[in-house]
């Protein structure tokens, strides 16, 4: 067959031939890329920085769980969490605060820097812990102390006192991934898209940037083969537009919106699982216990009583999930029986509003620029209207919203009257309760919530290993953030995803894919 | 109605398309005027067990996905079209009467001031300003008026600086200086009613500019804001469901359709209507 150059009437019709076979066997490896080798998933935002201490989330720690490893890992979050050893050959809690590690052998990181060794562990985890790094992360690593090196393979990590997130938090993902010391420290002690050095299942082979994100697998991994010799992180930000994208072929894998759910299941795609499930991204309503509008306790029982949660989860959701009772994953040993305040009730809180002498109540509500949530703060609008209170919605798009609450931009955090949040969280109760602590206000405690009694709390429960006593310490505090009048409960956000049925897919807790951990059918 | 307005509506009837656009005005208007009365819901009513519907005898043109009537919102969104359109361009035509006539009839220094002020203005990219000028002061309906004045002042105030220069030199100005009449009589009575016709003329063709601006902000979560209805809010929900539910796009996208074809086509008609030298060819 001839191509290049001279291209004949022979050469077209074999050309012809060549490809309509290729299409129409049954077998044949064009026609989904996910039978074959590569493995297309979509992701909904670009990278910034994929440094493990200063990432954000998403695609980046999807990429780093492709392209680093943690000592442990997690299973499908549909499939319990459970925790196994990963980059860790051996690993043991030998008493509360001690946790004995060796590494799996044949570790390598790329560009010459040699074996991964625990020296790596200790500067990944002590550059989070310490506090003039500034790591977001940090709070996973609050408790420890030290690691200690004892070998070329072996470690143990030294604890202050005992950390029971430490497993399901601090070591399968995010600030637990382990990065190069020698690598990071040549890049100057932190990096942002550039990985100084690589070590995972797949390495990263290419960065299309607001494109795509192309890995291969690694040839020098030890440990299981991935299933998929590529693969390739396609970023739509639109869920239609990316739903559109999976159905014309475009993708494998691909997280689509919640209102996509009933129409996905009244009118299902060939060859294609539907997952619904309740997400770690917990939604709530935030109430400026500051702002002098907002002061007197009633006023904001008020807002409480004239919440209609299943209005808005109806309206927002299609009725995927219940409305939470908290910010604690649903469904765990953690989770609160139930609101104090459940049900609407717009007498009551028009008898409040009366009592405050707030009975002509206006405040602005401000909510991320998003279909989702402008739907939601609709509903909340016309509902409160009920119990005559005025909302008026002040959407912000992405950068100028995450600043709302920042008091390092000034003192408009202090203004702040409502907002309508949501966090991705994590199935440690302290992950998602960490944002509240007094030393959140002004960062991302925007309820401005100061309660002694919760910090006390948060740090006994931390170290607290009776089950049991956890959940009332956690179930406390978050009734200790309902009775503070800062917060309404909404929801933990349904999880839609759809992919073709030669594979099942890795979906972690936080509700983002692991490809490492895809498997063929 | 004055005879004068009789005589105009009657040759603008006398062109098919400028009777269908003046029929579509109409329409259009009358849908923002009577808006509360022939609504068949209050447009902000959620009722979200019955979301995202089809058409069906209750709800003509179906609901949101917050079970809002559409037909309702469509109805009050004309009301905010016109309203936004009629007090932007009215202010801007309004400032940009008075600084155009300043221009032409003041002295020559203003005259470059202002010819500076407004080539400035007209210098900046239109969607680039608004974006900037809504994410400075909020989105809002005061801030789309606002934006849309601003950005129509040196149009308007160009025409009437350039036909306020062609008219001081004309004899009757001048016979008028000559006998020692005031200024503000120049102006009032023989500036102003000669430069109003093209002016009014310029405003009919911008409305549905201004409407399509009004949508697309709005569309981008940037216009008016919720629970106020408008085409480019409506267009937009409807973009969200439109895989399982188009007849939302749909609806939104037809007053669009009607308003700018009806104001495009009432414009040329009226121009037509109001041009003499026109008028002249087809009276022959």
């Amino acid at each position: 067959m001839k191509i290049k150059g001279h291209f004949d009437r022979r050469g077209f019709l074999q050309l012809s031939a060549f490809l309509s076979a290729g299409m129409v066997l049954p077998q044949s490896r064009l026609s989904f890329a996910a039978e074959g080798d590569l493995l297309r998933i979509r992701s909904d935002s670009d990278i910034t920085r994929l440094d493990p201490a200063f990432e954000i989330g998403n695609l980046e720690d999807i990429t780093n769980r492709c392209v680093l490893i943690s000592l442990v890992r997690l299973s499908d979050m549909r499939k319990g969490n459970a925790i196994s050893p990963w980059g860790a050959e051996t690993i043991e809690q030998t008493d509360p605060k001690t946790i004995t590690f060796t590494l799996r052998p044949g570790l390598k990181w790329t560009g010459g820097f040699g074996a991964v060794t625990p020296e790596d562990v200790k500067y990944s985890f002590e550059r989070i812990a310490d506090p003039k790094n500034e790591s977001p992360w940090k709070y996973q690593f609050e408790k420890l102390d030290s690691v200690e090196v004892k070998d070329e393979r072996t470690g143990i990590i030294h604890l202050k006192e005992p950390f029971q997130p430490i497993w399901l938090a601090s070591l399968p993902y995010y600030g637990g991934h382990v990065v190069c010391k020698a690598a990071v420290e040549k890049a100057g002690g932190k990096y942002t898209t550039e990985i100084p050095a690589q070590c995972g299942p797949y390495l990263l082979d290419k960065w299309e940037p607001k494109q795509k994100m192309t890995f291969k697998a690694n040839p020098d991994w030890p440990g299981p083969r991935p299933e998929f010799g590529s693969v390739e992180v396609n970023i739509v930000e639109d869920d239609q537009a990316a739903q559109l994208a999976y159905e014309a072929k475009a993708f494998d894998y691909c997280r689509v919106s919640a209102a996509a759910a009933k129409g996905l299941k009244e009118k299902p795609l060939p060859d294609t699982t539907l997952i619904e499930a309740q997400s770690t991204r917990y939604v709530w309503l935030t109430i400026n216990i500051d702002n002098p509008r907002l002061k007197d306790p009633k006023v904001r029982q008020a807002l409480q009583y004239a919440f209609d949660g299943e209005q808005v989860i109806a309206g927002t959701y299609e009725g995927l999930v219940p409305r939470s009772t908290g910010v604690v994953q649903p469904g765990t040993a953690f989770t609160r029986a139930k609101n104090i305040i459940d049900k609407p009730d717009y007498e009551k809180a028009k008898a409040l509003l009366a009592e405050a002498g707030a009975s002509d109540l206006k405040l602005n509500l401000a909510t991320l620029n998003d279909s989702r949530y402008m739907t939601a703060c609709q509903v909340i609008q016309a509902t409160m209207a009920q119990a005559g209170i005025t909302i008026e919605i002040q959407p912000y798009d992405e950068g100028a919203y995450w600043v709302l609450g920042d008091k390092t931009q000034g003192d408009g955090y202090k203004n702040l009257e409502l907002v309508l949040m949501a966090f991705a969280g994590g199935i440690d109760p302290s992950e998602n309760l960490v944002w509240f602590r007094p030393d959140q206000i002004g960062v991302y405690n925007w309820s401005a919530f100061d309660s002694p009694e919760f910090e006390e709390l948060y740090n006994k429960a931390l170290s607290e290993p009776d089950q049991a006593k956890r959940k009332e310490m956690y179930n406390r505090m978050e009734d200790l953030m309902e009775e503070s009048g800062g917060f309404i409960f909404v929801c933990h956000e349904p999880f839609v995803a759809i992919h073709k049925n030669t594979f099942e897919p890795e979906i972690l807790a936080d509700g983002y894919p692991n490809p490492v951990g895809f498997k063929k059918l | 109605m004055p005879s004068g307005v009789l005589e105009i509506l009657k040759r603008v009837t006398r062109d098919p398309l400028g009777l269908l656009g003046l029929v579509l005005v109409v329409i259009v208007i009358g849908a923002a005027l009577f808006a509360d009365a022939i609504s068949p819901y209050d447009p902000a009513r959620i009722d979200v067990l019955n979301k995202l519907q089809g058409p069906s005898a209750a709800h003509w043109l179906g609901t949101d996905q917050l079970g809002r009537d559409t037909l309702s919102r469509i109805i009050h969104g004309a009301r905010v079209a016109m309203g936004i359109a009629v007090f932007s361009i009215g202010i801007g035509a309004f400032i940009g009467l008075i600084l155009g006539i300043l221009a032409g009839y003041g002295p020559r220094w203003l005259d470059a001031v202002l010819i500076f002020f407004f080539d400035s203005l007209s210098a900046i990219p239109l969607i680039l300003f608004a974006l900037t000028v809504i994410v400075i002061l909020g989105p809002g309906t005061g801030t789309l008026i606002f934006v849309i004045a601003l950005i129509s002042i040196p149009v308007y105030g160009r025409l009437v600086r350039a036909q306020t220069l062609s008219l001081r030199r004309s004899e009757f100005i001048l016979a008028e200086q000559s006998m020692g009449a005031s200024l503000p009589r120049i102006v009032g009575i023989h500036l102003l009613p000669n430069v109003l016709g093209p002016l009014v003329i310029l405003v009919s063709m911008d409305i549905p500019t201004v409407v399509a601006l009004e949508a697309a902000l709005s569309y981008l979560g940037l216009g008016v804001k919720p629970p106020t209805p408008s085409w480019g809010t409506i267009l937009n929900d409807g973009y969200v469901s439109l895989r399982t539910n188009p007849s939302l796009v749909i609806a939104a996208g037809i007053p669009l359709v009607i308003a700018t074809l009806g104001f495009t086509f009432f414009g040329e008609a009226l121009r037509d209507a109001l041009d003499p030298k026109l008028k002249g060819r087809r009276a022959s």
